[in-house]
């Protein structure tokens, strides 16, 4: 078990070091000499190329890849072209309002996908699974600022009942930061949600074809019991493992559902860094990103062997 | 041995023969011909039916639209849709109608070119990874790497470094997408190589190209043709979000993305021009997934009993 873990964790390095690789990539040939932005209009070459020296943007890529590495280790993402400030500090200000988002709907999704998977799975062929399994292609189809749009329209604009668009932290009241969240949480989940309704419902199938639902029916456990006790249980490694990879989905999507929704998270700063083209903070948050991403399916991995005993390494 | 060449052979005496059963199941009447084709895939007919609308539409829009999509009329700003202007006009004052007519030139391009450059790319990388042991090892932590950076944020970090043109929206979508095919080429040909027939192959003395074309290919064409529509659905969202934040197509040429974030501002009082383009991408990617769905359980049965 330790030495799975052991091996599980080093086998993220090498993904690791491809993705530093390939964003370090990304701002060494990006447009635009930082030497020459930093010296101004009036600069001569040579003072160009001094700042250069100074910012040791003369040495071979390699050193300074292995540079900027050392930086990321200890938590040093660069300044930012625009602002001069930290990308590091930039990112910790916006960190809040996309940690929020992302959790809220990670957990709405959950919530909703793994019953409707379940019950379409227990009345598969039915109306009601396919009702159930219409939505998810549809949820795979509309868009994320489409449904959001048109959530914002009817719930806020025409019905009043909750916040049009905002963001309000978290210690200002647990009601002013929850409302401002659902709707852009259900915005945000709708593929997620399909996603995992989609793989719930197939191992669902698998897992109840199997003997020993048989066998608990014999015993004469009820329906619920069966569904949610014996069978969701033995099929969780497929549904947590897409609950995992489509984490993915709710980063890139959390960017465009900022946007829709104004909220002053990562995903705006991804956004008005693309606008100013600041390519140490687009850097920066790609980075945290596929950390993140990398992180959460290591994890995932991980909780494997909790969730079902009969994994061995 | 059927029922009537047994009755041929001569019984030996004192053996009893089961008399013929008559058919309990009658006949199944398989349809032909298109109509059976749309009985059977329902989802296939009507996926390709939109996709082959949209397709007309795009190809025909200079007869389609009512105006130049790129017309300014600066006394029409924001109008609310009527006979004259069917989906209403932008806030400068541009025929939202024609440019939805347009705008899906951009969103096929896209979606087709990128579901067919990635599946050549990933095609190639695929098979060099499940044929030289000593390039997968490489080749797969690569594709590792880059599939741990989300796809939307992948393509907007390459788009930031270009220009915003089709072209770098098609490059950017098609380099986010390219591990995903390659995973699934690779997987493929790492099975099909522990084939019986394979191995006949080799044993024959076929060379390595010739199995590859022969014995290989052919069996990734229906798992990479169902890949390619769910990556072309994708793509065609990613070029709308990618317009949407300002990053991909570029504003002058009228996309349903570029439509959306034009109309962003106004939203809250003219909703009618962001409704028509979200309507059109929102159809045009669901036909494409229904198409996606209709082809995966007519081209491998196995997977449609899990989804």
């Amino acid at each position: 078990m330790l030495a799975y873990v052991i091996r599980r964790i080093l086998a993220t390095i090498p993904v690791m070091a491809v993705v530093a690789l390939f964003v370090f990539s990304l701002l060494y040939i990006a447009p635009g000499d930082p030497a020459a932005v930093i010296a101004g209009d009036q600069a001569t070459p040579a003072d160009v190329e001094r700042i250069r020296a100074s910012l040791g943007l003369d040495r071979p890529f390699l050193v300074q890849f292995g540079d900027w590495v050392w930086n990321i280790v200890h938590a040093n993402l660069g300044t930012s072209m625009f602002t001069g400030l930290p990308v590091t500090k930039m990112i910790a200000q916006r960190l809040e309002p996309t940690l929020s988002l992302m959790a809220v709907t990670l957990v709405f999704a959950i919530l909703v996908a793994v019953p409707l998977g379940v019950v379409a799975a227990w009345r598969a062929g039915s109306l009601l699974d396919r009702a159930i399994m219409a939505f998810a292609v549809f949820g795979f189809s509309v868009p994320v600022f489409v449904v959001g749009y048109l959530l914002a329209y009817v719930f806020a604009l025409e019905l009043e009942w909750l916040p049009v668009q905002g963001y309000t932290p978290l210690s200002e009241g647990l009601w002013p930061w929850f409302s401002n969240l659902i709707l852009p949480a259900i915005a945000l989940g709708c593929v997620y949600i399909a996603l995992i309704a989609r793989i719930t419902r197939a191992t669902m199938l698998e897992v109840l074809a199997q003997d020993y639902i048989r066998t608990a029916r014999a015993k004469g456990i009820g329906q619920s019991g069966i569904l949610f006790i014996h069978a969701l249980k033995n099929a969780s490694v497929p549904i947590v493992t897409v609950i995992g990879i489509g984490i993915a989905l709710l980063i890139g999507g959390a960017v465009v559902t900022e946007s829709v929704f104004v909220i002053p998270g990562l995903g705006r700063l991804t956004i008005d860094a693309i606008l100013r083209r600041d390519y140490p903070v687009i850097q920066g948050v790609v980075v945290l990103f596929s950390f993140l991403y990398v992180l959460v399916n290591l994890l995932v991995d991980l909780v494997y062997t909790v969730l079902d005993p009969r994994i061995r390494y | 041995m059927s029922v009537e060449a047994l009755d041929r052979v001569a019984i030996p005496a004192g053996l009893a023969v089961a008399p013929a059963l008559p058919d309990v199941l009658p006949p199944v009447k398989l349809r032909r011909g298109f109509i059976g084709f749309v009985r059977r895939h329902p989802t296939v007919a009507i996926g390709g039916a939109l996709v082959l609308l949209l397709i007309a539409m795009a190809l025909l829009a200079p007869y389609l639209a009512t105006v130049d999509p790129t017309a300014l009329a600066p006394a029409r700003r924001t109008r609310a849709p009527s006979p004259e202007h069917w989906f209403g006009t932008d806030m400068l004052g541009r025929d939202i109608y024609s440019r939805v007519v347009y705008g899906a030139r951009v969103s096929l391009l896209v979606g087709f070119s990128v579901a067919l450059l990635s599946s050549l790319v990933g095609l190639a990388i695929g098979l060099v990874s499940g044929f030289l042991r000593w390039a997968d090892g490489v080749i797969m932590r690569v594709m590792d790497g880059l599939m741990s950076i989300p796809p939307i944020l992948l393509a907007v970090a390459l788009m930031a470094l270009t220009r915003g043109s089709v072209q770098n929206v098609i490059m950017s979508i098609t380099i986010a997408e390219i591990p995903r095919v390659s995973r699934l080429v690779r997987g493929v040909v790492l099975s099909l190589r522990e084939q019986p027939y394979v191995d006949a192959a080799v044993a024959a003395g076929t060379r390595t190209p010739a199995i590859i074309l022969r014995h290989i290919l052919p069996n990734t064409l229906a798992p990479m043709t169902v890949q390619a529509t769910y990556i072309c659905a994708s793509a065609m969202i990613i070029e709308a979000i990618l317009s949407f934040i300002g990053a991909g197509t570029p504003p002058t040429i009228p996309s349903w993305g570029n439509i959306m974030a034009e109309g962003r501002a106004l939203w809250q009082v003219k909703p009618f021009i962001i409704f028509f383009p979200a309507l059109f991408l929102s159809v045009t990617v669901l036909a494409v997934n229904l198409l996606g769905d209709g082809l995966r359980d007519a081209l491998d049965p196995r997977m449609a009993k899990e989804y």
